[in-house]
């Protein structure tokens, strides 16, 4: 079997041009709802790019600067938007059965990236230098110790929790929510629940 | 007699025109209207962090109190065990155990702490080097070269002092008393952390090198009484659901309200490995939402519950106005939702109304 022709038909099969980027939709797509994914992503881009900018300068850059402050602004912000749209997203989704006809594995890193993004943003909060990162970093330190996660992480280090929060996190993050997207353009969007039919239609 | 075999990947419902950058490009707009209006308007919140400096300058009590359990090891963090060190007198207080499952334990104590040292004699010694403070010199030879129990003796009457100490001038106040040289090395602690000193020889003694990233001994010093007062004051205990909300009016880590909801019932609130219990409950959890698409009865929930009917209203009125279903060959094949191989058999000829023409194969 020659791997490279397979993973090449496969790819080509279902990652066409006219999955990536359609211009036709199934009639059934015909809800606001729909609009949450889309929302959840470019929110996510206001994240990275308030993240890549304040990174640049440093983590101090935005507790003294004014514009820095704005920075951390668009950040905080576009964090809370992240997590309204991504909440939405999900319930929508666990209503609309969205695992179903051969989409479990969209559903799966979807709930994982949902998960990545928590811990992200638990170390965004550990990384704002203020009393709230403080207080949490003495807080959480006891459920990290408790639950055996101080052989690998200890809370308490500023560069390691940085770290984790402006490259580990986001890199994992960005690999899931990518692969969320290509799965859900090559399956497309779940079709509805089949309709209940009325006993005088004989079921 | 020839047959038409469907199966769903072979159905193709009618379509409508959409355009996907189209979307895009109105949503990252929309977004970015109301991510830069809010910060414009509003700002982020933002406290500013606490130092040991200003602790010792407004509540000195509290500095004496923080040193001195780290000194007689009736602090939490002299006594804490796993990660940090093996307990005080190998007795550990901030293991956390569910049955014999404690899995803090199980790589030793990576970021070493010996309380008593870190927090106190250490940065004692620096001060009198650098101060040539024969007094405070002399204080700590003394101390160190006295038995256990003269140790205890002189630490357990100045903590039963501090109790009722007083703040005059800055300073703290006690009634006379046995404390041996622990009352003035304590008051010599507490002017080191007055000057701004004493968090630079606890960030020194938690990093390695000159590049000062990691916080752990600074704030494991704070980490007691006195941050547990000031996050009272502003309603950031763990039983004021404290990890979930920021400063008053502005929205906090909302997306952590299950886990924050564990601490305020039992067995959570009550239990001594209440951390270790709320972590691993949240991991089930997770787990669970992870694996609906396999959790019997949970994977079905959705269709039982009639909001996907809301969310495609439109769709099942279509169906419900043209009758769609009523003689349709593939009803059965579709409510079971073509899963698997299964495929569906109509006579030829037949088209399914809700799907397009051409869709056999």
């Amino acid at each position: 079997m020659n791997w490279t022709k397979s993973i090449r038909t496969r790819m080509s099969e279902k990652l066409s041009w006219e999955n990536l980027l359609p211009s036709e939709q199934p009639v059934y797509v015909s809800s606001l709802v729909y609009s949450f994914g889309v929302f959840t992503l470019s929110s996510l881009v206001f994240c990275i790019a308030s993240g890549v900018i304040m990174a640049a300068k440093g983590p101090l850059w935005y507790q003294y600067s004014g514009l820095g402050e704005f920075l951390r602004s668009i950040h905080f912000w576009s964090v809370q938007a992240f997590f309204f749209f991504m909440t939405m997203h999900l319930v929508v989704q666990f209503f609309m059965g969205s695992w179903r006809e051969g989409r479990t594995v969209t559903w799966v890193i979807g709930v994982l990236s949902f998960g990545i993004s928590v811990v992200d943003a638990f170390t965004g909060y550990l990384s704002r230098g203020d009393f709230f990162s403080q207080w949490n970093q003495v807080q959480s330190k006891d459920a990290f110790n408790g639950a055996g996660m101080d052989g690998f992480l200890n809370i308490l280090n500023n560069g390691q929790v940085y770290g984790i929060h402006i490259v580990v996190l986001p890199f994992i993050l960005f690999i899931l929510v990518g692969w969320h997207l290509l799965a859900v353009r090559s399956k497309g969007v779940v079709p509805p629940y089949p309709a209940r039919l009325k006993k005088k239609d004989g079921v | 007699m020839k047959v038409l075999r469907f199966n769903r990947n072979t159905l193709q419902f009618p379509k409508k025109d959409f355009d996907m950058v189209k979307e895009g490009v109105i949503s990252l707009v929309i977004s970015g209207v109301v991510i830069v209006g809010l910060s414009a308007l509003w700002g982020a919140p933002y406290r500013a962090a606490v130092t040991n400096q200003e602790i010792a300058q407004k509540s000195p009590i509290l500095i004496e109190r923080a040193a001195l359990g780290d000194l007689d090891g009736s602090g939490t963090i002299a006594s804490y065990g796993p990660p940090y060190n093996n307990g005080w007198n190998r007795q550990e207080n901030g293991v956390q155990s569910i049955g014999s499952f404690h899995p803090q334990t199980w790589w030793g104590t990576p970021y070493p702490i010996d309380a008593a040292k870190t927090d106190v004699l250490t940065p004692l010694h620096m001060l009198a080097n650098a101060s040539d403070n024969q007094q405070l010199q002399s204080a700590l030879q003394t101390y160190q070269s006295a038995s256990v129990k003269q140790q205890q003796t002189w630490d357990s009457n100045l903590s039963k002092a501090l109790k009722k100490a007083n703040v005059e001038n800055g300073n703290v106040v006690i009634p006379r008393g046995n404390y041996g040289p622990v009352a003035l090395m304590m008051n010599d602690e507490l002017s080191l952390a007055k000057s701004g000193m004493l968090s630079g020889i606890l960030d020194r003694s938690s990093n390695q090198g000159v590049y000062r990233w990691n916080v752990q001994n600074d704030l494991l010093f704070l980490q007691g009484k006195t941050l547990h007062q000031i996050a009272g004051k502003i309603n950031m205990k763990g039983e004021q659901w404290g990890i979930n909300h920021d400063e008053q009016a502005y929205p906090g880590p909302w997306w952590l309200t299950p886990y924050t909801f564990l601490y305020q019932i039992p067995p959570w609130s009550t239990s001594s490995a209440g951390d270790e219990l709320a972590a691993y409950t949240i991991a089930v959890l997770f787990a669970i939402l992870l694996f609906v698409p396999w959790i019997p009865g949970l994977n079905k929930l959705p269709r039982l519950l009639s909001i996907h009917r809301l969310i495609w209203r439109d769709w099942y009125k279509r169906l419900e106005s043209d009758n769609t279903c009523a003689n349709c060959p593939l009803r059965e094949s579709c409510r079971q939702e073509f899963r698997n191989s299964k495929q569906a058999v109509v006579k030829s000829g037949f088209a399914p109304a809700c799907y397009q023409n051409g869709s056999n194969s």
